[in-house]
């Protein structure tokens, strides 16, 4: 039923590295378009605002059809399959039992 | 042509089932896109709907409930009886009938199957054969449905940004047991309907019911 999915945490890890290293024009081009919508403009500047962790090296996948999370030790990123490939969802997510998780960034 | 008639009931039913699944497959399709659109992502192609966990669960959890209906009945009709029904058998002949009556064992004709005729277990095999399958058909359909329901359901979890569930975990969610007992719900209403309908209502011409001047009380008469 679960399967990791290299893919999925590949497009997570590159997305919160970009951050990390202040690469916002790359971050951005991670978004998911409805996500990338909800960041102010400009995006590469304002994403590199947001409160999200550099990639830890461990991480867990999980993929469910067209939908995948991806947990780092720090937060969590959810991802949706585009026909270029997985964009990210939403990022800096944390749980909240049985409420969606909180996100620092998500699409609306 | 006659063998087609011959087994036009057959041929019917199972045509109009691939015919029927199709157009499931287009509207599941259709709506699985609409979700799709709606929740900003790209439509999928058909064949990725089709290879889909929310087919599977859509196909698997109607199918389990009727493989349950039929496997029940047949089962059930054995022991218990419905005075006037057709379908029943009379008030005192519960049960298991005699090997004379079933014409197995020493009892089998030259046109019995070739296990009526054994002795062991294959003659116990042909005896419950028929609600064996059906009853293994609704385990292996219930178990399709439970695991593609969950991976069905965790992608819907994902969508709302919320963790996804184990297998486990999934067979005590409210999604799971709601797919599950409306299906079941139906199919018990089915039955019922056609056991206590079939007393007082006639279909004329149809082995499903009574001659039409048949008396409400015969009980096991097929029209």
């Amino acid at each position: 039923m679960r399967r990791a999915d290299g893919a999925a945490e590949d497009t997570a890890r590159r997305f919160l590295q970009a951050v990390a290293d202040g690469d916002g024009q790359a971050a951005c081009r991670a978004l998911a378009p409805r996500t990338a919508e909800e960041i102010d403009a400009p995006c590469a500047e304002s994403i590199l605002g947001e409160s999200l962790a550099a990639p830890s090296p461990r991480a867990t996948t999980e993929v469910y059809g067209q939908r995948a999370l991806v947990t780092f030790d720090g937060d969590a990123v959810f991802l949706a399959v585009f026909p270029d490939g997985w964009r990210v969802v939403a990022a800096g997510c944390t749980p909240r039992g049985e409420q969606p998780y909180d996100c620092a960034v998500q699409g609306g | 042509m006659k063998r087609i008639r011959d087994n036009s009931l057959g041929l019917f039913f199972g045509l109009l089932f691939l015919i029927v699944l199709v157009g499931q497959a287009f509207a599941g399709h259709a709506d699985f896109n609409q979700q799709q659109m709606a929740a900003g992502m790209e439509p999928v192609t058909l064949g990725r709907y089709l290879t889909s966990a929310s087919f599977a669960a859509d196909v698997s959890e109607n199918w389990q409930s009727e493989y349950l209906q039929f496997f029940l009945y047949i089962l059930l009709t054995v022991w218990l009886v419905q005075r006037g029904s057709p379908e029943s058998k009379k008030p005192g002949e519960q049960g298991r009938d005699s090997d004379e009556k079933q014409k197995v064992g020493a009892y089998a004709t030259a046109e019995s199957p070739s296990w009526a005729h054994r002795r062991g277990f294959r003659p116990a095999l042909l005896s419950n054969s028929l609600g064996l399958v059906m009853g293994l058909i609704f385990v292996a359909s219930w178990l399709t449905q439970s695991v593609a329901g969950a991976a069905a359901f965790n992608e819907e979890q994902l969508r709302g940004l919320q963790a996804p569930v184990t297998w486990a975990e999934y067979l005590t969610e409210p999604d799971f047991w709601n797919r599950t007992l409306q299906n079941w719900q139906s199919e018990l209403l089915a039955v019922a309907s056609m056991v206590i309908l079939s007393i007082y209502l006639r279909q004329r011409g149809s082995p499903e019911s009574k001659p039409v001047g048949s008396p409400h009380d015969a009980t096991g008469v097929e029209g």
